[in-house]
């Protein structure tokens, strides 16, 4: 983030002696990885606040106190996604989260979910291109069986068959789910392999096929050996319990961890596009689809800020721009959506649009050409500028109604920026935005020759038929 | 604190000020149920319109209203509700509740709109074709409620939107829309007298009028097995969908059912989950739900296994189901899935907006007193005994509908192979509705 983006200091230097006393009593006999201090206080909106702790092993220590129900988030955050991936191993760390819910020496298979449940706890995981999370519900009272049985999986997993090939299989069937059988899932994997040609980005986080299918254990085991290590990780703990109860549960559990050397990435930025990039695939689908990915800015550019603004007038809801022209007032589409990319390098601008009836993906194009010269052209108006700031600031606030909700916001940008209170960073940014910085970035960013298409194309088994009579009886 | 006295609207407000932001709903007792014949999608077309102009407003001046006071507005219609629901950040709530108080008083309809708005649903239940597991929903639901309004889709289909008007609409508003036949929830930033205030005033511009009848029936269980197959090109997975007739809130076992469901299906590490899933690897999800309405619902069973192991997939859920009936649940099972459920009650009423909604179901479903309250006594009270019983009583075996989404060449004959005893099969072209 360039200096102007940064909003007014939210990020206090620990108070000399903060949780000193506090700290003194959980740091009296422990050894050197566990021994903890407090890094830092950091305003989360205008009335929470995070607390950052680090162990003596690197791991950091995120904690917001939230008394208003006897639940507790704890989720932890590694700093390793696809993007750490290389060529024939793609879908690893996604493999990998699945089988992080495995046997441990501790442990036996199945146990780790059978007692979290038992205790009345959920757990699930996500892996994206910068990061991999683990996340677990909980009672306040099932804390410490959560915490030590995190613990263990980070320390202790046992990887070995049977378990590794069928979790494969079970990753090869969410494949077919989310992608070879789904539109969207196909097409955005393909709109990210066209626009990235050097960067991680470019290959999905679930992984081809071919790789799936090939992982051995051993490649399993070297990636946690070299990814999954306490300096590599946020422990997030969001809920109804004290930094002396959640401090305690890190030392006793985290504190013999030791760390890791964690490799130098060996990132491959993306060249400049220079030239529009254009794909054409045919699928199972009523109607035609265009998918547009437009080179963007990195999460933490000056610029992020105004494009997500910009994206909220032209897609955000019915009164947006696109949604008017394309699907109320030509009636040519029957879904309109944008996304601004929200990852740690430049990644994408993302746009989809499907059309109506027999209407095509060039008529499509065209009209969005159309509003996009618009908006490249003449500044938009102060009142369009405000309702998608108004609708943005809501958005941040519904995401913070649960305890989950707010561990994610806080392990994301934490992970991702190194700032935990980043969410509101970006609030306050967009507060700032004004009609110039738009037309700048849709005059950086809306452009032609930096875009990648995907023209999809209805595979010719489609009928528009509604007749219900069209079932065909067969004897059993 | 709650007030649901003779006809008057139900009103229920839960304050919290955790947040500054206040949620709403205002649900209607009437939903796709009161669809006329041939006439289906009638009661969400009705709701779509009333954001579609207002006295003082066109479309287009209400959802800039409604992004301008940074607020959401949705109008979901159910088979037994129509409800409009809202959120706004705290400092607009005033504005907020006099926009949605016009909407629903004093609507528009207008004629060149609700055309619109007809040609756009038209090209979503196109577009929905591309959703497999929402098709063999369909095709699953189509099937076991037969000639039940429970078996309609709540969107219509293309033909009988064809034959809505805006004469329809109106009288949809006139019979449904009124201070009797409504339910007001709020939570969020208020206080009760404010959430109260609040009620009053959205539902101020409404004729006192009566509360509409619940027209559903019991269904009745479809004898025999049948496999309806939709048949859509190119699939390497098969979504699939088995089950019957499963509970009434109102049973006496309904909560023994609801706990023996959970033990074989409703956790990651239930019976159903651990066979299909973790010991086979056949597919991602593997779930089992009885869900309710105002009556008896469905009893089902999800999976996604590749098109090659959706027979022995199949196979396998019926031998499982098999079992579940013949033998039940074990002490371990129960004991394991009571404990569940009671501890992570916590994750049932941890906001405010649970918790009132809630009691938005409990007056909508007209559940049995303290049906929420006393959640934990119930489930606590369930014995094995009870349990297996209502398994064996509420589900069948014989009387099933297995809901197929695949390539029909490839698969069809293999899976209408896996199932024993089998009385039709019907195949539907994906793209039929």
């Amino acid at each position: 983030m360039s200096p102007s983006a940064v909003p007014p200091p939210a990020v206090a230097p620990a108070r000399r002696g903060a949780h000193a006393d506090l700290l003194t009593e959980l740091n009296r006999g422990r050894s050197a990885l566990a021994e903890v201090r407090h890094d830092a206080a950091i305003a989360f909106g205008p009335s929470m606040r995070v607390e950052r702790f680090v162990l003596g092993n690197g791991l950091k220590v995120l904690l917001l106190e939230d008394h208003t129900a006897p639940v507790v988030c704890l989720q932890t955050w590694f700093g390793v996604g696809s993007r750490h991936e290389r060529p024939g191993k793609t879908g690893l760390a996604h493999l990998f989260e699945h089988l992080m819910f495995g046997e441990t020496e501790d442990v036996a298979h199945g146990a780790f979910d059978r007692l979290l449940e038992e205790a009345g706890a959920e757990t699930n995981a996500a892996t994206f291109l910068d990061w991999t999370y683990y996340h677990t519900n909980c009672p306040k009272d099932a804390l410490p069986l959560a915490m030590k049985l995190e613990a263990g999986r980070i320390a202790r997993l046992v990887l070995r068959d049977p378990q590794v090939s069928s979790e494969k299989e079970v990753v090869a069937n969410e494949r077919r789910q989310r992608v070879d059988d789904d539109v969207d899932g196909s097409v955005s994997e393909l709109l990210y392999r066209e626009a990235f040609k050097k960067h991680g980005y470019g290959w999905p986080t679930i992984g081809w096929m071919a790789d799936i299918q090939g992982f051995t254990t051993d490649d399993c085991t070297a990636f946690y050996r070299t990814y999954y290590a306490p300096n590599n990780a946020s422990l997030v703990i969001v809920g109804d319990v004290s930094p002396g109860e959640a401090l305690r549960l890190a030392q006793e559990h985290y504190g013999t961890l030791p760390p890791s050397t964690i490799p130098i990435e060996d990132v491959q930025p993306e060249p400049p596009q220079t030239e529009e990039r254009r794909s054409r695939v045919e699928k199972p689908t009523p109607t035609q689809k265009i998918a547009i990915g437009y080179k963007g800015p990195a999460l933490g550019d000056f610029d992020h800020a105004p494009l997500v603004l910009l994206n909220e007038i032209l897609f955000g809801g019915r009164s947006s721009r696109v949604h008017r022209a394309l699907v109320q007032e030509q009636e040519i589409a029957s879904e309109v959506r944008g996304w601004v990319g929200s990852f740690r390098d430049p990644a994408l601008y993302d746009v989809f649009l499907s059309a109506r009836g027999e209407h095509t993906g060039a008529e499509l194009l065209a009209a969005l050409d159309h509003v996009l010269e618009a908006v490249r052209r003449d500044p938009l108006s102060q009142g369009e500028l405000d309702r998608a700031k108004a609708r943005l600031e809501l958005g941040t606030l519904q995401g913070l109604e649960t305890v989950s909700g707010k561990a994610e916001q806080i392990g994301f940008y934490e992970t991702v920026l190194g700032d935990p209170a980043a969410l509101f960073d970006k609030l306050y940014a967009y507060r700032r935005v004004s009609v110039g910085d738009l037309l700048r970035v849709a005059r950086r960013y809306l452009i032609d020759s930096s875009r990648t298409i995907i023209e999809v194309f209805p595979d010719g088994t489609a009928e528009d038929d509604d007749e219900e009579d069209a079932e065909e009886e067969v004897a059993a | 604190m709650s007030t649901a006295t003779g006809t008057a609207p139900a009103v229920h407000i839960e304050p919290s000020d955790a947040l500054p932001i206040v949620s709403v709903a205002v649900t209607f007792r009437s939903g796709s149920a009161h669809d006329p014949e041939g006439r289906e999608g009638l009661a969400r077309i009705f709701a779509r319109m009333l954001r579609r102009g207002a006295h003082g407003y066109s479309s287009q001046q209400i959802e800039e209203a409604i992004d301008a006071l940074g607020a959401e507005l949705a109008a979901d219609v159910s088979v037994s509700s129509t409800t409009v629901h809202f959120e706004v950040i705290r400092r607009s709530l005033d504005a907020m509740v006099d926009l949605v108080a016009n909407l629903l008083a004093r609507p528009t309809f207008d004629e060149r709109e609700l055309s619109r708005l007809l040609r756009e649903s038209e090209a979503e239940i196109i577009e929905a074709r591309d959703n497999d597991r929402a098709l063999a929903s369909r095709a699953f639901r189509r099937t076991l409620f037969a000639g039940h309004p429970y078996g309609r889709r709540v969107s219509g289909h293309i033909a009988t939107l064809r034959t809505i008007g805006e004469g329809d609409v109106r009288a949809f508003y006139a019979r449904h829309i009124c201070r009797a036949n409504a339910i007001v929830i709020v939570s969020g930033d208020v206080t009760d007298a404010e959430g109260r205030e609040v009620a009053e005033r959205l539902l101020a511009g409404l004729p006192e009028g009566e509360r509409v009848a619940d027209p559903v029936p019991p269904p009745v269980a479809k004898p025999g097995r049948h496999l309806v197959f939709v048949d859509k090109p190119d699939r390497s997975q098969t979504q699939m969908v088995i089950g019957g007739l499963g509970t009434d809130a109102h049973d006496s076992d309904h909560t023994a059912l609801f706990v023996a469901n959970t033990a074989f299906g409703g956790t990651f590490t239930s019976r159903l989950m651990q066979e299909v899933r973790a010991k086979r690897g056949w597919s991602y999800g593997a779930s089992s739900r009885v869900g309710f309405d105002r009556q008896r619902d469905s009893f089902t069973m999800w999976t996604a296994p590749a098109a090659a192991d959706a027979p022995p997939c199949l196979a396998l859920q019926l031998e499982l189901l098999h079992t579940f009936r013949d033998e039940g649940v074990t002490d371990a099972e129960l004991e394991f899935v009571k404990r569940y459920l009671v501890r992570s009650h916590a994750f049932d009423i941890d906001t405010a907006r649970k918790r009132v909604h809630q009691r938005l179901e409990a007056e909508l479903y007209s559940l049995p007193e303290g049906y929420h309250e006393h959640y934990v006594d119930h489930v606590q009270a369930v014995t094995r005994e009870a349990a297996n019983a209502s398994v064996k009583l509420r589900l069948s075996e014989d009387d099933l509908v297995i809901g197929v989404v695949g390539t029909h060449a490839e698969i069809g004959e293999v899976i209408a192979k896996a199932i024993p005893r089998l009385a039709s099969v019907t195949v539907v072209p994906f793209d039929v509705e």
